[in-house]
């Protein structure tokens, strides 16, 4: 880090880029606390005049949601946090596990060959749309369908190649002879992988899962193509809160939306100092 | 001594199933307390035949014996092999303290042992102040420091140092060398040392096993290799400049021999009469530049012009070219003639040094001599 002072253009830049990365996060924060009068005003209310917790309640409270006449929606919110937590962390979990083992069999035993990453990177070399409808169907007749067994294993799939791929590169970056050395010191090979190898790209490790997560935890193709009614998760949540009267409700949704920002922010916060770490990984002295 | 440390018995490795032979069946006695070098230029083997050694690659063929017993099969952590990397594998993830007891608590050794054996490396490598440093911060210099402490600890019975000074800088280099030598001398220890750096391996081997293509070419005494080298290889690799070699053949006449390669000439002493092959036959001429000796001409010698002067501070290298034969001759930069000069070239017979054209070995070695020791 250089201290060279913040001169005037750089800090004209580094505002407009703040402001264009927190706006929206800042319009979705007061629409949730707006009351519903305030959501769709025109011209358009920037900071509620009194600030309402009524659409938190909203989210939880059955009773209250049947004032809307909300459709599609008669039961609490509860079960598409719980469904999204569930989906997300097992799947995260899953994936970065699977993926660490794979990125140190292709880097240091260059497993399945020269091709395997390519391979792996394959899955998704194709829009996700496109396998939706064919997993509908094979899920349906194999009884996925509808299960959070179903969709974890749709969400590891889908996140494979991207944790495979940068945690591969991590574990690139980690000289082969540390392993070595702590051969010679009497360990085994796994043994070697576990105690320096992995807490040598722990920067990289925590990157990943956060990626990882991020991306499962935002999901909506497959969490409403897959989900009928015994399982849900908050996107698709998200996408029900429209009726015949009351058009979108705006500021319901945006409760549930600052909901759900909460997990990653305080993740992002946590480990701040690792994922810069981890996102410049090459740079660290070897 | 009866038994020597080490010893290497035709040891080859091969890759992709024999398409690349990286060691062709070498073999090497290392004595008990001795520093060997294996030196020859990137790509000769010298790092597999370290790897092997250490057991991180098993050979396709051959044995390693140490005290007398063969360690094929044997994890490297099994071996009691010491192995300092090129690129240091320190783990910086741990303090320095926790570096150098890293090898010990796998061990098992206890907590106050550790301790005691951690704090003497330290003292003995000037680490004692950084014990609490997170390696990552470290310099290259300590980085390495670190790397052969935590070999020492563990006291293996061979220390083996893969190009350990080639990250440092030049001055740091001369400081690790010096230290390396100070190491050498106070724990007595069995060093095989991997360069491809004639100086280094020259500054703190016994002996020394230059290798090329897999193949070790010549392993004798320090002295020896760079006096008398046994093969081509050897002569052009040892030294700086290296030496002339120049092909050509043998040309008797009577009693008299001498060779001649083009306008070359140079009449050789009666010590090749029995050596070398007969009238015709092809050898290669070597003579180490600085043997040679610069006169005027009219002067008995090969005629030739300065065709260029490279000034090496209190030097200088001389190229001159006799007819289509080039030869580099060390001066002092104070005597060294001009550009376009023409000269005389005195070539002393005591130094000549005549190699097969067939074989590339030293006719005047026997092959027994020539090959390892």
């Amino acid at each position: 880090m250089s201290d060279r002072p913040l001169t005037m253009p750089l800090a004209l830049v580094l505002a407009l880029a703040v402001i264009v990365t927190l706006f929206p996060v800042f319009w979705i924060v007061m629409t949730a606390i707006k009351p519903p009068t305030d959501w769709n005003a025109v011209p358009a209310i920037w900071v509620p005049g009194e600030p309402t917790l009524v659409n938190f309640r909203t989210l939880f409270d059955p009773e209250a949601l049947g004032v809307y006449g909300v459709g599609g929606v008669s039961e609490a919110a509860t079960q598409a946090v719980f469904g999204s937590l569930l989906a997300s962390i097992v799947a995260t979990a899953l994936s970065v596990g699977i993926g660490l083992a794979a990125a140190i069999a292709i880097s240091r035993y260059s497993g399945g060959g020269r091709a395997t990453p390519l391979v792996i990177l394959s899955g998704r070399m194709f829009p996700p749309a496109a396998i939706a409808v064919p997993f509908v169907i094979i899920f349906s007749t194999i009884g996925l369908i509808d299960t959070y067994f179903g969709l974890i294993a749709i969400y590891i799939a889908v996140t494979l190649p991207f944790s495979t791929w940068m945690l591969k590169s991590f574990v690139d970056e980690v000289p082969k002879e540390v392993e070595e050395a702590a051969m010679i010191d009497g360990m085994t090979r796994v043994k070697a992988h576990l105690t320096v190898t992995i807490p040598l790209i722990k920067g990289g490790l925590f990157a990943t899962t956060l990626f990882i997560f991020i991306l499962n935890w935002s999901e909506f193709l497959f969490a409403l193509v897959l989900s009928y009614t015994t399982i849900e998760t908050i996107p698709v949540r998200l996408a029900k809160y429209v009726t015949a009267t009351a058009g979108t409700l705006y500021g319901v949704q945006a409760a549930l939306a600052v909901l759900a920002m909460i997990p990653l922010v305080i993740a992002g916060f946590l480990i701040q100092n690792h994922l810069a770490r981890g996102m410049t990984f090459g740079a660290v002295k070897r | 001594m009866t038994q020597p440390k080490l010893e290497l018995v035709a040891l080859r490795k091969e890759y992709d199933g024999g398409d690349v032979v990286a060691v062709d069946g070498i073999d090497l006695t290392v004595e008990r307390g001795e520093t060997v070098a294996l030196l020859g230029p990137s790509g000769c083997g010298k790092s597999t035949t370290l790897n092997m050694i250490v057991g991180l690659e098993e050979p396709t063929a051959g044995d390693i014996h140490i005290d007398g017993r063969s360690v094929i099969g044997l994890a490297p952590g099994k071996r009691n092999i010491g192995l300092v990397f090129q690129d240091y594998a320190v783990f910086t993830h741990m303090t320095v303290a926790k570096n150098l007891s890293f090898g010990l608590e796998i061990g098992g050794l206890p907590r106050s042992e550790i301790t005691r054996r951690v704090g003497e490396a330290a003292e003995l490598l000037g680490l004692s102040s950084l014990l609490k440093e997170k390696a990552a911060y470290l310099g290259g210099s300590q980085l390495q420091r670190v790397a052969i402490g935590r070999t020492l600890v563990t006291q293996p019975a061979i220390l083996l140092l893969d190009e350990p000074l080639s990250n440092l800088e030049a001055e740091a280099r001369q400081a690790m060398r010096r230290e390396l030598r100070r190491l050498q001398g106070k724990i007595g220890l069995t060093i095989i040392y991997v360069t491809h750096d004639q100086t280094e391996a020259l500054s703190l081997a016994d002996r020394i096993a230059v290798m090329s293509a897999g193949k070790i070419r010549q392993y004798d005494r320090t002295s020896t290799v760079y006096g008398d080298p046994a093969h081509v290889f050897v002569a052009g690799f040892i030294g700086s400049p290296s030496m002339n070699l120049v092909r050509g053949e043998i040309r008797r006449d009577g009693p008299a021999i001498s060779f001649i390669s083009d306008q070359l000439q140079v009449p050789l002493p009666s010590r090749f009469a029995g050596v070398a092959p007969g009238h015709g036959e092809p050898v290669i001429f070597g003579i180490r530049p600085e043997n040679i000796m610069i006169t005027r001409p009219g002067h008995p010698g090969v005629t030739g012009i300065v065709s260029s002067v490279e000034p090496r501070g209190p030097e200088a290298i001389v190229t001159v070219r006799s007819g289509n034969k080039s030869l580099d001759v060390v001066v002092p930069a104070a005597d060294r003639p001009a550009r376009g000069d023409e000269v005389v070239l005195r070539i002393p017979a005591d130094h000549i040094v005549l190699f097969s054209g067939e074989t590339d070995r030293n006719l005047s070695l026997s092959p027994i001599l020539g090959a390892a020791a």
